[in-house]
């Protein structure tokens, strides 16, 4: 019988063989990446791949992760959906706002949104907030995965809408994407700088760890509004 | 206020109390469309921190939060696929088909190059390869069949090649008809591109070619974002290597990219090469603009890229001393 421990609320290790980051499939007996399905005791967990979402590699690396069965999500880069079927999968009472600007990924993501009632589908850019501002409501949590050079900015201007006055902010920052020829050490403490201090709202950093070894530089980022 | 929601139009008060309300039928496909019309509206935005979920509750659109997000998620789903079937455009449709064109390159390519060894067993003297073998081969099969009036008769007659059995023979008929047929799928989507691009960016059909113009809408992703590149970007396109190599270390900058198979480029001496990649670039990017903005033919590019060209020619009839080795000055590292 496998193993199950709880991490943080939804999200467990499963040990079967070797340990195993996973969340409870709110879509039981369909996998979305060719993740493994386990069932233990009627539930069905679904592995979570850290090296194919840095959400799960911030899992791993002890972030402190805000989210609980009502959370409501804004979810800014949401690509083919990998990882946003995990968090649908955690906030199994709440809702995902999950924002995508390429037509092509959301023709993959749309397949999966349809068979999940908690995932609310986007076709927007993230950099302009006010093109979904009459569908999205206040959230708890805003996670952003963009890779743009201005994250800073869309993380400020996407929080200053719609996250609620306790809420967090998660996101990773890749290197490459703001400068490709800097050294990246420069590049995130550039970037954090500007979270704390360059758009309102400002942000407060809780954590702020590299992603290695599951993502070659890339920072992930935990922050809450500055009061 | 008035504000616009997804569900309907609101009047709300300074706490952000709804005061009146108008909600739209709960018609999936209805509130779908003016999910998407009010993308643009900068006017009658929701306050910060507004919530949509309360105030359509409080104004009865929806009985409970379980019926809200169900509806939403309806809504969305719906919109979003609308917006994925408008995404097709036809410069997309370009784009797909030079992929298309270039995975078929390369699968005729080691094709042909497997037909060539195969065959070669049998009948070594032909020196055809590439279409002609796979048509010489789909008309004859052995070497043995070839008729007297076919100038390859003698050769096939007194070849050193082995014997053809018929097994082989039918399966080297077959293989070669596969390739025959990729040729012809080739020229079919080189055709397609050439007519396609007439249509839908003519300006830079006509300076760029339209089989390179339709790489550089490939490669930049969609003649808007063609469009939206400078100059300096559309010359080194399909040289990002050279370029990131330049930028990170101290290697040359790349002169051209894809642009390079432009005969304006590929026939001039090579010290005039890349002064012509930057005239021709800049009147590239021209010509996307006003293909994607206006759509209007323009005759006067070309003629003017013309005059720019032979003005470089002009200019530097002669290529430039090279740099002593040993004078080279020493370049800085650019990385901080």
């Amino acid at each position: 019988m496998p193993d199950v421990r709880t991490l943080s609320d939804g999200i467990f290790e499963v040990t079967k063989g070797k340990k195993q980051l996973a969340t409870k499939n709110l879509d039981p007996g369909k996998t979305v990446y060719g993740e493994k399905l386990i069932p233990v005791e009627g539930i069905e967990y679904r592995t979570w791949d850290p090296r194919r979402s840095k959400l799960g590699a911030m899992v791993l690396k002890k972030f402190n992760i805000p989210l609980k069965e009502d959370s409501k999500v804004l979810y800014l880069g949401a690509a083919s959906g990998t990882t946003v079927s995990h968090v649908s999968d955690i906030v199994s009472e709440g809702a995902v706002y999950a924002v995508e600007f390429a037509p092509r990924s959301m023709r993959d993501f749309i397949g999966l949104a349809s068979r999940r009632k908690n995932i609310i589908p986007i076709l927007a850019d993230a950099g302009k907030p006010a093109s979904y501002a009459h569908i999205v409501e206040p959230v708890d949590l805003i996670f952003q995965d963009v890779a743009q050079p201005n994250q800073a900015e869309i993380a400020a201007r996407n929080a200053a809408r719609f996250l609620t006055k306790g809420g967090y902010l998660m996101l990773s920052i890749k290197a490459r994407s703001i400068d490709t020829a800097a050294n990246p050490k420069e590049v995130f403490t550039e970037e954090v700088k500007k979270l704390e201090q360059a758009f309102e709202p400002r942000f407060e950093i809780l954590t702020a760890r590299d992603l290695m070894p599951y993502h070659e530089d890339h920072l992930g980022v935990l922050a809450k509004l500055k009061e | 206020m008035k504000i616009n929601t997804w569900f309907g139009i609101l009047e709300i008060g300074s706490k952000g109390e709804v005061l009146a309300s108008d909600p739209f039928p709960k018609n999936i496909r209805e509130l779908a469309l003016r999910s998407l019309s009010l993308r643009e509206s900068r006017q009658n935005l929701p306050p910060e921190g507004f919530d949509l979920k309360a105030a359509a509750l409080e104004c009865k659109f929806v009985e409970s939060p379980s019926e809200y997000y169900s509806l939403l998620h309806e809504v969305t789903l719906d919109a979003a696929k609308i917006q994925v079937s408008e995404a097709l455009t036809p410069d997309q449709r370009i784009v797909q088909a030079v992929e298309a064109l270039d995975d078929i390159n390369e699968t005729t390519n080691s094709l042909s190059e497997r037909l060539f060894e195969w065959y070669g067993g049998y009948f070594p003297e032909c020196g055809l390869n590439g279409e002609a073998l796979a048509l010489f081969i789909v008309k004859y099969g052995s070497r043995e069949n070839v008729v007297p009036d076919d100038p390859l008769y003698l050769k096939a007659r007194d070849s050193m090649g082995a014997k053809l059995e018929a097994a082989d023979e039918a399966l080297l008929k077959c293989f070669a008809e596969s390739v025959c047929s990729l040729y012809e799928r080739r020229k079919q989507i080189e055709a397609y591109i050439e007519s396609s691009m007439e249509n839908l960016a003519p300006n830079l059909a006509i300076t760029a070619g339209p089989m390179l113009g339709a790489r550089l809408i490939s490669i930049a992703g969609s003649l808007e974002k063609l469009a939206a590149f400078p100059s300096s970007t559309i010359q080194v396109i399909g040289a990002s290597k050279a370029l990131f190599k330049h930028l990170r270390e101290r290697a040359p900058s790349p002169k051209h990219g894809v642009i390079y198979s432009h005969p304006l480029i590929n026939t001039s001496p090579w010290w005039m090469r890349g002064k012509i990649a930057r005239a021709l670039a800049a009147k590239l990017s021209l010509a996307a603009r006003i293909d994607f903005y206006s759509g209007k033919r323009d005759s006067s590019l070309p003629e003017k890229l013309e005059e720019k060209i032979q003005k470089i020619r002009a200019l530097n009839p002669r290529p430039p001393q090279k740099r002593p080795e040993s004078g080279a000055k020493p370049k800085k590292k650019r990385r901080k």
